[in-house]
């Protein structure tokens, strides 16, 4: 039987919630066998169909591929109804709206609980499910400044880094699978569920990392040093030859150091004391940059990190999407896999969209005796017929009636 | 292994996990045991290097006192073997046949090398799961290739998307490379052990890349998707995003805030704000109304309005007073504005953990908030505090210990 390799065969997730943490989460669940149930509605589409813009949908497999894509409309009484049904053959519901907006559509966690005792919630917002900031609307983008991240990223004397994803979003989304899985463990173990609060803000906010601990032992804020390193030099990335080109490089020690120095032909400046110790290389980073660029920017990028690597310096390529799409050691490992996706389009449902060829990253992790799904991309509302009819038990006439009065839409 | 069930009001039963990672891995192992596992840091008897790595608590650079060490290992506990002397692989045999998990991060083939890779070591303990995170993988061209923080953070792409358009491509200031290979290692980790007790399975060995974990946490840019359908590599967008206008990070009084208009309503809310605060007319202007990409040819000059605006109030006047206006300003925080956050000291984010040497810091371990669970509350452990205990478990005797001892193996 193949749900055999399934480590999660027969557990049942119900997942409501658009953007990028939530869904994560329940692809990972899914890849790892779980029946990630997933709720939508046509009249309001997740933003995620339009990000990236010029691809409208083509994200949308890395996001929701290998769950049970249904339609239903939980601010009506029909949808509400049938979405309760749900509820009660689930394992775990999992949801990232805002307890006002819960509120409003009738969707209570006691109420839940009563429907199915052991029922896991794990209820992921932005900022905060509980306490001041409760109610308050944030964009994933945005609360990656929050976590502490960015006054510690950029150059010295510049404004805060920011990075053009809403990366916080992503520990969320990994971090959840762990708390459930765990939950449905106990579970098993013990009989007892388990109610999980989760945020972004939390989430980026541990990723602050050691310098939570510096700050309130030495008062020391992390400060703004770009590519440098308090531990290394030379530590960068060098232009290379051709557009937005740029290697980085970081030498850990003495002994890379003069493997570096090798591989780039032993100039004269190499033996200056001024770039003798680590302690000296950092004092005199300014010269020392400028020396390797130089010797980069007639390069290209590539060959720069294949010298130095093959000399045992660390150094890559800071990877563009064409690095990536083309790399020999992602294709290697099978990483970037075809898949379909549907051309989003506001005006229409769902089924009416046009069917294209994408692509999406395996999940990381290689497992050896129960390897992950990469799994089937349905589209908005594919799984209705299976879901309504098969597993609640619907006729085909209630499943009609709901879905012209738009309750199963 | 025969299994436990958690500890009263604790997630995970108390799985033990062996962990001999450094950097690359070293937050899997915090995550399972913050949450209850047993972990067991397995360390030379010198030490695990970053012990040794500033800065130090107190800015006193002796050993244990990195502040480094102690986030990365907390509610571990410490054993000393030496896997290069032949009686120090001996006992971490031992130690393998009584553990669930075993992960580490070193260069591909050295465990191998030792006689301790997975192919050898499961036979004597055939639920094991062992988990690998190291830069590239365990196969592919790159495998051998070394890797530091930076590196993997180029490698991976990430760099490429942050910092200005017109300057280099800029590493996070956080190590960001600690966690998603970490991260994602942990949930395959918790889905072997779910495979292993709850469905019958037998263990399993796990590969994980860093450089691909690091992929899968910007797909919403999907770097590889844009050159494949469009032919363009995506790039730095700066501060200021030049797609939605306004939306980045501006100066406040006091230090950043950050914000971002995306509907008409927004724009509606905001401008009109604007024009009360400043007095302003131009805000008002018809040609800014309208999606916020409409408002793309006015970048700069509604940028310069903004910033007129934010730099009359305080992060946190802009933060509250902007939600009474349906509007999203969120503060660009400093870690001393998280040790003082209300929002997270009301939802069991900061725990406090006592060490003998360094006192009580506050730490952030409730990444979720339970009524029913809650992370363990124990700090970084010392070098082998636990050699005793562990290995007397195993059978070993005082002389037998005192023995190992004499020749360096633990």
């Amino acid at each position: 039987m193949a749900d055999q390799k399934k480590p999660l065969a027969g557990v049942r997730i119900l997942e409501l919630g658009p953007y990028v943490a939530l869904p994560l989460t329940g692809r990972i669940l899914a890849s790892l066998g779980a029946e990630v149930i997933k709720v939508e509605t046509n009249k309001v589409l997740d933003e995620m169909n339009f990000i990236p813009a010029w691809s409208r949908g083509g994200g949308q497999p890395e996001f929701q591929r290998s769950k049970k894509r249904i339609t239903i409309d939980v601010r009506t009484p029909g949808g509400l109804e049938v979405f309760k049904e749900l509820v009660k053959v689930s394992d775990v519901f999992m949801t990232n709206f805002r307890r006002n907006i819960l509120d409003r559509w009738g969707i209570d966690f006691p109420e839940l609980r009563r429907l199915r005792q052991d029922i896991i919630l794990m209820w992921q917002t932005g900022l905060g499910g509980i306490g001041p900031y409760y109610t308050y609307k944030s964009y994933g983008i945005l609360v990656q400044h929050m976590g502490g991240v960015s006054l510690m990223s950029g150059q010295e004397g510049e404004p805060p880094a920011t990075i053009n994803t809403s990366y916080s979003d992503y520990h969320t989304g990994v971090f959840q699978p762990v708390a459930i899985m765990g939950a449905l463990l106990r579970r098993r173990l013990t009989g007892q569920p388990a109610t999980m609060e989760s945020s972004i803000f939390k989430s980026g906010a541990l990723t602050a990392g050691p310098a939570i601990l510096d700050y309130q032992s030495n008062g020391r804020m992390p400060p703004r040093i770009g590519n440098r390193d308090p531990h290394f030099a030379p530590h960068g990335v060098y232009q290379c030859q051709g557009d937005d080109r740029w290697c980085a490089i970081a030498v850990q020690n003495e002994d890379q150091w003069s493997s570096f120095c090798q591989v780039i032909g032993n100039p004269g400046w190499c033996k200056e004391d001024v770039f003798a110790t680590l302690k000296s290389r950092q004092a005199n980073q300014d010269r020392l940059d400028e020396l390797i660029g130089e010797w980069t920017l007639s390069l290209d990028a590539e060959d720069v990190m294949t010298r130095l690597q093959e000399a045992g310096v660390p150094a890559s390529v800071v990877s563009q999407g064409q690095d990536l799409y083309e790399s020999d050691h992602l294709k290697a490992r099978g990483f970037y896999q075809s898949t379909p996706y549907y051309l989003a389009d506001r005006g229409n449902p769902a089924y009416q969209w046009e069917r294209l060829e994408g692509i999406a990253g395996a999940n990381p992790p290689k497992m050896s005796e129960t390897p992950m799904d990469f799994g089937h991309y349905s589209n908005i509302g594919e799984d209705n017929d299976y879901v309504f009819k098969e597993i609640l038990g619907m006729s085909q006439v209630e499943v009609d009636r709901f879905t012209e009065n738009q309750s199963l839409y | 292994m025969p299994f436990q069930s958690p500890a009263d009001g604790v997630l995970l039963p108390p799985y033990r996990i062996l962990d001999l990672t450094g950097p690359e891995g070293v937050f899997c192992g915090k995550l399972l045991a913050d949450y209850g596992a047993e972990v067991i840091k397995v360390e030379p008897p010198s030490g695990d290097s970053t012990r040794q790595r500033p800065p130090f608590i107190g800015d006193d650079p002796s050993s244990e006192q990195s502040s480094y060490f102690l986030f990365y290992n907390t509610n571990k506990k410490s054993v000393t073997v030496d896997l290069e002397k032949p009686e120090g692989r001996d006992l971490f045999k031992k130690l393998i046949v009584s553990a669930d998990v075993l992960i580490e991060s070193f260069p591909v083939g050295y465990l191998k090398s030792l006689g301790l890779d997975f192919d050898s070591i499961q036979p004597g303990n055939p639920g094991l799961i062992m988990a690998s995170i190291t830069p590239f993988g365990q196969t592919g061209p790159w495998k051998d290739y070394k890797s530091t923080d930076l590196i993997a953070l180029a490698a991976s792409g990430f760099m490429q998307i942050t910092g200005d358009p017109d300057g280099p491509p800029l590493r996070q200031g956080n190590e960001q490379s600690h966690f998603p290979g970490s991260q994602h290692a942990a949930t395959a980790i918790m889905g072997a052990l779910f495979y292993r007790d709850m469905q019958g399975g037998s263990g399993q060995y796990i590969d994980v890349s860093m450089q691909e974990a690091m992929i899968t946490y910007y797909t919403d840019a999907h770097p590889a998707l844009a050159w494949m359908q469009r032919g363009e590599n995506v790039t730095r967008v700066g501060t200021n995003s030049t797609l939605v206008i306004p939306l980045g990070a501006y100066p406040s009084k006091d230090g950043w805030i950050s914000a971002g208009i995306i509907t008409p309503r927004e724009w509606e809310n905001l401008s009109q704000w604007m024009y009360e605060v400043t007095g302003n007319e131009e805000i008002l202007n018809d040609d800014y109304k309208g999606g916020n990409q409409d408002r793309a040819p006015f970048n700069d000059i509604i940028t310069a309005l903004v910033i007129d605006f934010t730099t009359r109030f305080t992060s946190d006047e802009l933060f509250h007073q902007g939600q009474e206006r349906n509007l999203v300003f969120i503060p660009v925080n400093a870690v001393s504005d998280l040790l003082n956050d209300p929002q997270l000291d009301s939802s069991n984010f900061w725990f406090d953990l006592e060490h003998s040497e360094v006192g009580t810091l506050k730490y952030p371990l409730g990444v979720f908030d339970s009524e029913e669970v809650s992370p363990l509350t124990k700090s970084a452990p010392h070098l082998g505090q636990d050699n005793e205990a562990i290995f007397s478990e195993l059978g070993l005797s005082e002389s037998e210990l005192a023995t190992l001892r004499n020749q360096g193996a633990i």
